[in-house]
């Protein structure tokens, strides 16, 4: 208890008490006034799903693992950050085919998009992996905070991971789903203000930007200074090749529908939106705002390295953030601090153990197991799952020594396999369940067997993870082309049924044809720019016809290129700027300019696809509604 | 011993998944068996 006086304990019993009452507080709110309507439907504008992409991606592990990666690798560490960037691309192309499908998770998306006996196997399957994800994260993020504990009071790491999770869960039981929506995103607000504060006291502390720098000068490690210190292609501890592969990977991956773990959480976040615009837009501000927290945490991060260079366990160094916050926040603000952690760990174990007795109770115990339940019934499956998810999770956390790697892990390796199927399902028409469902059944055991059990057993070298991911995916490869291939495309009327309603991206050709000699569609397939029939039209079009916004063109790909770039100036524009190097200013002015240009560019056409898809939105709901009750029904 | 460890995590993923594919599968078979009746 060294860090804590009876006036920190007040407040920071004080804090979690108007945490947990505001959320309380909003759910009553919200069964009185309706807005439980209002935010099951899609009505919000887009600043709340921004807020809840910025939760989402904030919880007790977050500042451990930055502080791990920054601490380790200078600036260059923010890397390893950026694969929020997927929202970057994700936000113009995968967030308006989600949106415009109107299907409420990815599980719906896929019976929209595949069907029959393979799409049938394929939701089983999900709804079975989700339950074990569910189980993982919550081990993962429930270690994080036995970390903190052990640190603030001295616990052993097991009282930590069990006694707030425990409590967290009887929280969950009692503030429903609303609830815990809103109090996600109270934290997400207090989280800002924490990361801030705790940044300007560290720098402070370490004697102002200049020390910190001149520090680490003195040390003669200006290297991690330079975010892009490479050390050769292949070579080194921070090659070219990691770079590339983690660009790869999180920017490319917003043209997919799960090529990152968040995007399961986030799609229901991207349905609530009330038009294809606040989706878009909310989708990239919350991912803009969590680049600017990494900057932020950078800099904070480099001020404790600077004062404290010689730590050499990972377990010590990750608990850099949470140190600066109890030892150099004053008397009673320890109290708040230690609070918001507790709120943040709060809401991010109440969503998980939300989702996962969810997908239990509704994916696998009402669709297959007991499909005439009562509502009774399901609460109490919904009780004892969530606490089976519990136990389960102690046992995943226990098994987490190094946050850092097993972030790794479940962000990069985990999904390797399955990473090329997540876009194929997108920007490919022939791509079938079948396919699919292979690749996530291969993928599944070769990333555990490539990372952690062949190495161990001494039968596979233990390669960088860079390699790992295209080992991985070229393995997963070797699976899903060839079941693809020699299966049956998906049937053309659901294809045609789903191109139609979301005007997706990419080799869509045959479905295209069909649907326009079907009298669907009107027009003829509109290749990048412009149509052949109407001649020159302007180099950035400004008014659009509802046929012209559903096809992708050069507006989308100004949009789709900038959008990276704009997040990686974000990003590091913020810790230049505090650190007071130069370009930094440049850099955040470059992205701002850069965004306002996006916004130029792109926002009338999200208009138009915005108000031409409201008109026909009511009606695709309601035949949406008539197939799956149709479906429910035994029909296929 | 952490080898051991691991195959367990993993087993627990692959039971899960297989459970719920199983589950799945079971589901169409008998949704299946009752249009022939029809």
């Amino acid at each position: 208890m060294g860090y804590f006086t009876n006036l920190d304990i007040f407040w920071a019993a004080a804090y979690l008490l108007l945490m947990v009452g505001g959320a309380f507080f909003f759910y009553r709110l919200g069964r009185r006034s309706e807005s439980d309507f209002f935010l099951a439907g899609r009505g919000l504008p887009w600043w709340l799903p921004a807020s809840s992409v910025f939760s989402t991606h904030t919880a007790t592990d977050t500042p451990m693992w930055i502080a791990g990666v920054i601490y380790a690798n200078g600036l260059r560490g923010l890397w390893y950050t950026f694969f929020t960037a997927w929202t970057a691309i994700g936000a113009f192309v995968s967030a308006r085919i989600f949106r415009r499908s109107l299907a409420y998770t990815q599980a719906e998306w896929q019976t929209q998009r595949f069907g029959g006996l393979g799409a049938e196997l394929l939701r089983g399957w999900m709804a079975g992996w989700q339950v074990f994800m569910n189980m993982f994260i919550l081990g993962w993020v429930g270690i994080a905070m036995g970390k903190v504990c052990a640190l603030a009071f001295g616990w052993p790491v097991w009282v930590g991971l069990v006694l707030p999770s425990v409590i967290t869960a009887f929280y969950t039981l009692a503030a429903g789903y609303w609830g815990v929506v809103m109090g996600d995103f109270l934290q997400g607000i207090v989280a800002v203000f924490a990361i801030v504060i705790v940044t300007l006291v560290g720098l402070a502390a370490a004697g102002g930007p200049e020390a910190v720098t001149s520090n680490i000068t003195a040390l003669g490690q200006q290297w991690r200074l330079d975010a892009f210190a490479f050390s050769g292609w292949f070579t080194g501890d921070f090659p070219i090749a990691w770079w590339l592969t983690m660009l790869v990977i999180s920017v490319i991956g917003g043209f997919g529908m799960g090529t990152s773990l968040d995007w399961y959480v986030e799609a229901q976040r991207i349905q609530s939106a009330k038009s294809v615009r606040d989706a878009t837009y909310g989708l990239w501000a919350g991912g803009a705002v969590t680049l600017i927290r990494n900057g932020f945490w950078a800099a904070g991060i480099l001020a404790f390295f600077s004062m404290l260079p010689h730590i050499t366990d990972a377990a010590q160094y990750e608990l850099g953030w949470f140190r600066m916050g109890f030892e150099l926040l004053p008397v009673g603000l320890v109290g708040v601090f230690f609070g918001a952690v507790l709120a943040i760990h709060l809401s991010t174990i109440s969503s998980h153990m939300n989702l996962g007795a969810l997908y239990f109770t509704r994916d696998i115990y009402q669709r297959y197991l007991r499909p005439e339940a009562t509502e009774k019934q399901l609460v109490w499956v919904g009780r004892w799952s969530t606490f089976a998810l519990l136990i389960g999770s102690f046992f995943y956390g226990l098994m987490m020594q190094e946050i850092t790697r097993w972030l790794i892990f479940a962000l990069w390796l985990m999904m390797a396999g399955i990473w090329l199927p997540n876009i194929l399902q997108v920007v490919w028409w022939r791509f079938n369940a079948w396919g699919y469902l292979a690749g996530w059944m291969a993928n599944l055991g070769m990333s555990w067997l490539v990372v952690w059990i062949l190495p161990e057993f001494g039968v596979l070298p233990e390669l960088p993870d860079y390699l790992q991911f295209w080992l991985l995916m070229a393995l997963g490869a070797v699976v899903f082309v060839p079941v693809t291939l020699l299966t049956r495309p998906e049937n053309m009327d659901r294809l045609v049924r789903y191109y139609v309603m979301t005007r997706p991206l990419g080799r869509w050709g045959p479905v295209h044809r069909e649907a326009v000699r079907r009298g669907l569609l009107a027009e003829a397939p509109v290749q990048h720019g412009a149509m052949p029939s109407e001649g020159r039209r302007p180099l950035i079009r400004r008014a659009w016809t509802p046929e012209q916004a559903d096809a992708w063109t050069r507006e989308d790909w100004i949009a789709v290129v900038l959008s990276p770039l704009v997040f990686a100036a974000l990003m590091l524009g913020v810790t230049k700027l505090l650190l007071l190097q130069p370009g930094g200013l440049l850099l955040l002015l470059g992205a701002v300019g850069g965004a306002g240009v996006i916004y130029w560019v792109i926002d009338p056409k999200l208009r138009a696809v915005s108000i031409e898809y409201e008109a026909k939105q009511a009606a695709y709901a309601e035949q949406l509604e008539q197939r799956l009750r149709w479906q429910e029904e035994g029909g296929r | 011993d952490k080898g051991i460890t691991m195959l367990i995590g993993m087993s627990i993923a692959y039971l899960a998944s297989f459970l719920g594919l199983a589950l799945a599968w079971n589901h169409w078979r008998k949704r299946h068996r009752k249009d022939d009746h029809e």
